[in-house]
């Protein structure tokens, strides 16, 4: 039989070690029954394997009181904290589905979605409770359960079909249009699996958790990887004290954005100490593109940096790079099971990994070829040891050094609503030597002259200005170019992407 | 540590994070926003927080980070825990 591809990075033991799963709650069962009394979490204190289970236990009798049943869909709109991986665990082991609402969302988005997805509970912080008022106003059947309640009963958890739909994660896609990828059991355990393969540490190690858990990479990478290899996760609740955290808890291995994996690197030389402590052997990095200089300069302070390629779309990871050194620009190799083919460039995925589709059926049809791959929008190659490299987006996103997704078209739609402008462009500018948003626009002459405006540049700017005050502070555009010609466009008129910005 | 003794050191940490971009903080107003002037994201703020708190010993409340949102405020802050 041919020998697995990630067998030669870890002993035989611990290879074999790693298994498969057909349930969630066939991988939390095991994980509690063997290690029991090991520190699961850590958030403000310890908590067991079977404090966890017994809290887990609960809350599922809790979410059965208040008419949940398997099959539902259950919100959950908590930031990091033992709540949220209680819940999660909960209602993914009853058989229902979390649908993983980020904290950042406002109030109406939050009342849409409870509605969309036709929620039959939601589980909330107390911290977030202002933000449910339209919610209880025009939802006020939904009952909404504060994320430390708990109830004397226990309810024992159900085995689940590995296809059964277990979460539902927010994503940009293929259009950055924001929807949800509906994840099944299988997939998310395809996903924690395939973390496990590449380094030779994986069971009991201890993480340090700075991502959002409602972040395929939070989720799958950081909490069900560090559950399911009996490893404990400490619970960072506030980045800004990532560093303090570090030095206390001392983790072995971190789950990173590129830009968080810098930032360490920066001010370790900056202030001549290993910021993330002398424990800590391993980083696994992805969620953007990685620069392969991280990986040198981490070898040199004795830290391996793996870095991989994946999206929420496909539970987590779908290549690792086990030989970053000897490829540093490499995302390594696709894992075992994971059916792929790259198709005029760009990769294609299907398998037990990939996602169910997305709710609603609209932007189902453009995700998936005739033969049921979903198609990734990422353009890549592949070496003759089977070493795939990104070589592009074909999908109209923005992938930011720090993790997050900006929508071009989303940006550009304010824009197009002005009279003033003719067309624009949104675009992520390193033209100054750091990453910025940038937008292009092409002011409407007719229009300008009409208004008797003198100064475009500043009166455009000033129009950036106010739209910039509508967005969160990750999308704002930060760079104005005024353009006098028009922009380079394809023979169907369409603005040429790569051939402007 | 007064104002100009404070402006110089925060000089070298937005230099830090930001790259050579910084070299013209000194000329950019007390008024300037981190987000919409300077271009810092996410991370870069989160980035300028530690520096500052390694580097002056200092430690940012929860409240003080999320109001910070000039230079000069920063400064601000820096001289009233300083």
């Amino acid at each position: 039989m041919k020998e697995h591809i990630f067998a030669s990075y870890t002993n035989k033991e611990t290879f074999e070690k790693i298994t498969d799963y057909s349930c969630i709650n066939q991988m939390w069962s095991e994980a509690a029954a063997n290690y029991g009394d090991r520190v699961a979490l850590v958030d403000g204190q310890d908590y067991t394997f079977a404090q966890l289970d017994k809290m887990v236990a609960s809350f599922r009798a809790l979410l059965t009181q208040k008419g949940v049943k398997p099959g539902d869909v259950v919100g959950v709109y908590l930031p990091n904290c033992i709540e949220f991986a209680k819940a999660y665990l909960a209602i993914t082991t009853m058989g229902a589905c979390a649908v993983l609402l980020p904290p950042h969302l406002d109030n109406m988005t939050v009342f849409g979605c409870s509605m969309k997805f036709g929620m039959k509970a939601l589980v909330y912080s107390s911290a977030l409770e202002e933000k449910l008022d339209i919610v209880k106003a025009k939802n006020p059947a939904l009952p909404l359960i504060e994320g430390g309640e708990s109830c004397e009963d226990a309810a024992a958890g159900v085995d689940c079909p590995g296809p059964a739909v277990c979460t539902v994660l927010f994503t940009g896609g293929t259009t950055g249009k924001s929807k949800g990828a509906k994840l099944s059991h299988q997939a998310i355990l395809e996903g924690v699996k395939n973390g496990c393969y590449g380094y030779p540490e994986v069971f009991g190690q201890r993480y340090l958790l700075v991502l959002p858990l409602t972040h395929v990479f939070g989720l799958v990478r950081n909490l069900m990887a560090s559950l399911r290899t009996g490893s404990t996760l400490f619970i960072c609740r506030n980045n800004k004290d990532m560093f303090r955290d570090i030095a206390v808890f001392k983790p072995t291995i971190m789950v990173l954005v590129p830009a968080l994996a810098e930032m360490a690197l920066n001010l370790s030389k900056q202030f001549g100490r290993n910021m993330l402590g002398e424990d800590m052997k391993t980083i696994i990095c992805g969620a953007a593109a990685v620069a392969p200089y991280l990986v040198t300069e981490y070898k040199k302070i004795g830290i391996t940096l793996l870095p991989g390629y994946g999206l929420t779309e496909s539970a987590c990871l779908v290549s690792g790079n086990p030989e970053a050194m000897r490829k540093p620009d490499s995302v390594g190799l696709i894992y075992p099971g994971i059916d792929y083919k790259i198709v005029d460039g760009e990769l294609w995925l299907k398998g037990k990994t990939m996602m169910s589709g997305y709710v609603g059926d609209e932007e189902n049809e453009i995700a998936y070829s005739a033969d049921g791959y979903f198609k990734t929008g990422d353009l890549v190659r592949m070496d003759e040891e089977g070493f795939l490299y990104i070589t592009g987006r074909s999908k109209e996103i923005i992938v930011l050094s720090s993790g997050e997704n900006i929508s071009p078209a989303e940006l550009e739609s304010y824009f197009y609503a002005m009279d003033e402008v003719q067309d624009c462009l949104v675009y992520a500018d390193n033209s100054d030597g750091r990453e910025v948003l940038a937008i292009q626009l092409l002011p409407r002459a007719v229009t300008i002259k009409a208004l008797g405006i003198t100064d475009v540049e500043g009166y455009l700017k000033e129009k950036v200005a106010q739209v910039n005050q509508k967005l969160p502070a990750f999308q704002r555009i930060n760079k104005v170019v005024i353009r006098d010609a028009d922009f380079v466009r394809s023979p169907s008129m369409k603005i040429v992407r790569s051939q402007n910005g | 540590m007064d104002k100009e003794q404070i402006l110089e050191k925060l000089g070298g940490i937005f230099k830090m994070v930001m790259g050579e971009n910084a070299a013209n903080l000194e000329t950019s107003s007390e008024n300037a926003s981190l987000v919409d002037d300077l271009g810092l994201n996410s991370v870069g703020i989160l980035y300028l927080v530690i520096a500052i708190e390694e580097s002056f010993g200092i430690r940012f409340d929860d409240v003080g980070t999320s109001d910070l949102k000039t230079v000069g405020q920063v400064v601000e802050y820096i001289r009233s825990k300083v």
